[in-house]
């Protein structure tokens, strides 16, 4: 079942791959296919929505659609697999100084689960009753629906089962095999970060898998969860739903700011500030906290009155741990001397973006003002700027990063920096004009037509065009990276003069088993350490 | 992406590992249970489910035979022992899927105006109590089969007995489930009776899963055994499986059954 | 209606009634309210953005690159800056938090409470309509008329779907879950018309589903009532 490797390309050994870091190219090819429809479906969205009436679809169910794919594909089908498949695959086993995962068939088999996920999610085109029951599925509409609301639940299930199976592996990987003198407080801060979601994985995918199989029940089986006829409850969906998808939000955050402390430390040249501090209060502080604050989706369904008050402030809590994230990040720039080659640029932009992004998270966890801006535009906003953002910001920023450690070439500064100041003024204007049609008209999300807001029509014209500018941008990073593919010069064997262990001690890009001598560090190692 | 030979390394021992056995089971998987559920409950082809779906156990018998072979060579030569591990996590996470079905009974049972329900048929006991029997001896049977292996035994036959003994209890588990859901269905309480008929078939439906995926397990124990192959740390994460199944039994029948 | 458990609602509750049993009573204005702690909150968040961005501007302008000085000179914290440098921060948060959670007790209790003398309507959502019935008896479609100065009391449920009964104006809004018996209350202080929209995903004709509040002087509702009424009969 092996292969020699110096034969060039060999189809087989991409598909039938255990290796970590081609298993990771292979879910970095998914992502950024399901980023890429999912975004022609956003462009679609919005050219509908740059007047009022029909523009492009006379049709809402077409619409409708449109966002439910638009919504699926990009948080489970893009983002996830982007951070905790590709980077999280490709780094932590290079990281710690592994061979490979501590179970490499399993790996593969995530992929290949998330990738039946995929195919499922494509069915979506072709079958003719597509669904459209938005990602978060809401009985009893999901059971009501002529849609193919069985093609969610199927998506989610396989892609949840991709990610326990993803989560146990990379865990005991970290846990098990790591290099010796690699200890915990050695570890990168990446590493520590994904461990984080991944127990986060564990612990809340289980739950979303429950939500989505009663929905099969009750659908096709006619079982009785959320029937309120036969004494069911649409409630119990809500709650097991965002017991799920509120932790969901940090599997996304939490490895997304651990590229960006990666990036940071090595354009600054300098150590992370207050290791500890970030480890122990940041990371697993969000994640403590993560499973207690399900509640702020459900303020006005179906929260019992006494749990609101605990809810808003444990959510509001949240501000703590990812506050010293925060600091952590900025410490890390202080005496440092920084370079900013365009994944730094990135990293910069992330600074700011995620502050509105997390900020514009405190008024919607206090429950008086969330009667006013929940289901309206104000959210997508807030969750644009934390995932389409922040942390689409942090991969793209990886991925040129990582460029010349997975390819050995180099791309081009030029148009880096180019896609870069493009996507970060649309970006802007898009999400910026969004959230304020929420706060400031009421604008309440997933409409198809909004005659009875005449007044945000031409705001709504606006942020289409801003959209374009996205779109121009993302054009212009594609092109970026397939022209250094194509023609990129050899990269350096370490570009970026950095510390850590995926660049110092293995090659661009690295062999089967990743390190050509084992690796043995000695007691004053340390993945940050640029003062020698 | 080029392939880069290594430092250092001599020419040829570097090799890419590759298995086919991840993504047939994959596609397997889609055969077994999306396609076939979508058929014939979304649209209606049944005949053209049974044929995916008989397509898929095939593909799904021959993915585990051949992943099993290969496991038991181990010819990548990592993952030694890390089962013992991986195991305790994946339980976990399953442990998480009976508490969120618990969670979704509680909050029903919590809002119903009266329990049982209009339509639940009067409670039985005998069978119940017998499963438990059944399934707590089993778990230590398991446990005695394991014993077999340990260094100062090393008895591959007795393991393989005890082994046995476990899937044939096992198995009368797994027909007395099969006898107590045709007796309810023949008293008219069914799938969607109410809500406690929700709650007792996705709740023990669930388990009955969970313990037929046991005895999958075991057989991909059994099979190599008999031909003299016995991987020590896949048996132990086997033991562990089953008798987590028989722990979250105690909960599915002291919720379900006697509350 | 209001939450025995907590001291602030019984504090709120005793002030509505003790208001309501004068004549003309004046309900609190939750929608005034919810401008003020919008401004607040927008205030708090504004502030620590523009400290945390102005921050993050020096040290990526003061730090950059220079060509004397290649590697940054960052040094670990000792122990007790460590230990500082996150107690000191979570405090500060902690405060913060605090105080934006008891202002928005005070406002949320307010909302959760409504006046006694208020105007009873039981609406109920339906794909994709909303039917409002008045205490009379009479059930008008989507459009829902109340008299100025006297708080509305909205009782929901929906026959279908979940829906959510939105009023942007009034900054009020709640889901009408099938099966169950939801609440809100608004005070409109001043005639005029505002938009009742859906903001719960409810299918395909979602964003049709509106309608008005027509919010007219007393007399003038009173001649509508009395106009009803006699139609009902
Ligand atoms: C990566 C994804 C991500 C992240 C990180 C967050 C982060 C946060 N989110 Fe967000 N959120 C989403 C993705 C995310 N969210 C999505 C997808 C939805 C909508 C889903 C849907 O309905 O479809 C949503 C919706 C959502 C809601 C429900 C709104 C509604 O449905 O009406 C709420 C309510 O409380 C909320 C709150 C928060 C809070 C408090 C944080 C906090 O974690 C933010 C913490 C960060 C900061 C506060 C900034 C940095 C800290 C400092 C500078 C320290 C000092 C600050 C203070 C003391 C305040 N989010
Ligand atoms: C990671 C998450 C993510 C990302 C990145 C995005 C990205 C974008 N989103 Fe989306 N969005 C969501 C997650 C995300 N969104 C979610 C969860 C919802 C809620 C769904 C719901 O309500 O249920 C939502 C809803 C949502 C709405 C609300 C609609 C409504 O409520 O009616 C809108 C409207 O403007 C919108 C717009 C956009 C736009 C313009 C982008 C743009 O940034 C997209 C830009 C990307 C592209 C344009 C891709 C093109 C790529 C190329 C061109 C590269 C070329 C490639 C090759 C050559 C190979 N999104
Ligand atoms: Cu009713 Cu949306
Ligand atoms: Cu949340």
């Amino acid at each position: 079942m092996s292969t020699r490797a110096k034969r060039g390309f060999r189809l087989k050994e991409w598909i039938f791959t255990t290796d970590h870091k081609r298993v990771a190219v292979l879910y970095l090819a998914g992502s950024f296919t399901a980023f890429f429809l999912a975004g022609v479906m956003a462009m679609l969205m919005r050219t509908e929505l740059s007047s009022i009436g029909p523009t492009i679809t006379d049709n809402p169910a077409t619409y409708n659609t449109w966002l439910y794919f638009h919504g699926a594909a990009m948080i489970l089908g893009y983002l996830i697999p982007a951070l905790t498949g590709f980077f999280a695959n490709y780094y932590v086993p290079l990281m710690i100084g592994a061979k490979d995962v501590a179970f490499p068939r399993v790996n593969a088999l995530s992929f290949w689960l998330y990738f039946a996920g995929i195919v499922l999610a494509l069915l979506t085109f072709v079958v003719p009753d597509p669904p459209d029951i938005m990602w978060t599925g809401y009985p009893p509409y999901s059971i009501f629906s002529p849609g193919n609301t069985a093609l969610y639940s199927f998506t989610v299930l396989l892609m949840g089962f991709s990610s326990i199976a993803g989560g146990i592996n990379l865990l005991t990987t970290v846990i098990r095999m790591r290099a010796p003198g690699m200890t915990w407080n050695k570890l990168n801060i990446f590493v520590w970060c994904t461990m984080g979601a991944f127990v986060l994985q564990l612990l809340f995918v289980p739950f979303i898998g429950v939500a989505v199989i009663m929905l099969l029940l009750d659908k096709y089986l006619g079982m009785n969860f959320f029937n309120a006829a036969a004494g069911g409850s649409a409630v119990i969906y809500e709650n097991i739903f965002w017991f799920y998808s509120h932790p969901a939000v940090y599997v996304i955050l939490l490895p997304a700011i651990g590229l960006i402390y990666e990036i940071t430390a090595t354009f600054a040249r300098n150590r992370v500030f207050n290791y500890k501090g970030t480890v122990y209060g940041g990371i697993w502080g969000v994640v403590a906290l993560s499973g207690v604050v399900w509640g702020h989706h459900l303020y006005v369904s179906a929260m019992p009155a006494w749990l609101t008050p605990i809810i808003t402030f444990t959510t509001l809590l949240i501000s703590v741990p990812v506050g010293l994230l925060v600091i952590g990040l900025l410490g890390t720039l202080y005496r440092g001397s920084i370079e900013f080659k365009t994944p730094m640029l990135y990293a910069s932009g992330f600074f700011f973006l995620f502050l509105i992004g997390g900020l514009t998270g405190i008024p919607n966890a206090l429950s008086a003002i969330y009667s006013h801006i929940h289901g309206t535009y104000w959210i997508p906003g807030h969750f644009h700027y934390v995932m389409a953002i922040s942390a689409t910001t942090a991969v793209i920023g990886g991925v040129y990063y990582v460029f010349p450690k997975l390819t050995g070439k180099q791309y081009n500064e030029t148009l880096g920096k180019l896609g870069f100041v493009l996507f970060f003024i649309g970006a802007n204007i898009t999400f910026g004009l969004t959230m304020y049609m929420g706060a400031a008209y009421g604008m309440p999300r997933r409409y198809y037509d909004y005659a009875q807001f005449p007044e945000v029509e031409r705001l709504q014209y606006i942020t289409t065009l801003g959209s374009y500018i996205i779109l121009l941008a993302a054009i212009v990073i594609a092109v970026s990276w397939l022209h250094a593919l194509i023609a990129g010069k050899k990269s350096e064997e370490n570009p970026w003069g950095s510390r850590s262990l995926e660049w110092t001690h293995s090659v661009s890009p690295p062999p089967p088993g990743n390190f050509p001598e084992e690796v043995r560090l000695a007691d004053d190692w340390d993945p940050y350490d640029y003062t020698k | 992406m080029s392939e880069h030979p290594g430092v250092g390394a001599v020419d040829g021992e570097l090799v890419w590992h590759t298995s086919v056995w991840p993504f047939l089971a994959s596609v397997g998987l889609l055969l077994v249970l999306p396609l076939p559920f979508m058929l014939h409950f979304v649209y209606g082809k049944s005949v053209l489910a049974a044929v995916v779906l008989a397509a898929g156990v095939v593909l799904i018998i021959l993915t585990a035979a051949g992943w099993v072979a290969d496991g038991l060579e181990d010819v990548h030569g990592y993952g030694a022992g890390h089962s013992v591990w991986a195991m305790p996590l994946f339980i976990m996470a399953e442990a998480l899927i009976f508490v969120g079905f618990l969670a979704g009974y509680w909050m029903l049972r919590f809002s119903a105006s009266s329990w049982p329900p209009a339509g639940t048929p009067a409670k039985e006991y005998a069978v119940p109590v017998f499963m438990t029997i059944l399934l707590v001896s089993s778990s230590v049977t398991t446990h005695l089969a394991e014993r077999e292996l340990e260094p100062e035994r090393e008895s591959r036959p007795g393991f393989i007995f005890w082994l046995c003994v476990t899937m044939i209890l096992g198995t009368v588990f797994m027909g007395l489930t099969v006898y107590e859901w045709s007796t309810l269905f023949h008293e008219g309480f069914n799938l969607g009776t109410n809500v406690y008929s929700t709650v007792f078939y996705s709740i023990t439906g669930l388990h009955a899963s969970h313990v037929f995926a046991g005895l999958g397990i075991f057989v991909c124990l059994l099979i190599p055994a008999l031909r003299g192959k016995v991987n020590i740390p896949f048996v132990k994460a086997a033991s562990m499986y089953w008798h987590f199944v028989d722990i979250v039994w105690l909960f599915v029948v002291t919720q379900v059954y006697f509350w | 209606m209001a939450n025995g458990l907590n001291r602030p609602v019984l504090w709120t509750t005793a002030i509505v009634l003790s208001a309501a049993s004068r004549a003309e009573a004046r309900s609190p204005d939750i929608t005034a309210g919810w401008h003020e702690l919008w401004r607040e909150v927008i205030w708090d968040i504004s502030i620590i953005g523009a400290l945390f961005a102005a921050i993050t501007l020096y040290l990526l302008v003061r730090y950059r690159r220079s060509r004397a000085q290649k590697n940054g000179t960052g040094n670990p914290l000792t122990p007790l800056a460590a230990i500082g440098w996150v107690l000191i921060p979570v405090f500060v948060f902690l405060a913060d938090d605090i105080f934006l959670a008891a202002k928005n007790y005070d406002l949320w209790n307010q909302y959760r409470a409504v006046p006694e003398n208020a105007y009873v309507v039981d609406v109920e959502a339906g794909m994709w309509s909303w039917d409002f019935r008045h205490p009379d008896g009479f059930i008008e479609t989507n459009e829902l008329r109340v008299a100025v100065g006297r708080p509305v009391h909205i009782r929901l449920t929906s026959r279908d779907v979940v829906h959510s009964f939105f009023i942007p104006d009034y900054k009020v809004k709640w889901d009408a879950v099938p099966g169950k018996t939801n609440y809100l209350w608004f005070n409109p202080v001043e005639p005029g018309e505002h938009v009742v929209t859906c903001t719960e995903f409810c299918g395909t004709l979602h964003s049709s589903m509106f309608g008005k509040v027509i919010v007219m002087p007393q007399a003038e509702f009173d001649t509508w009532l009395e106009a009803k009424r006699r139609e009902k009969i």
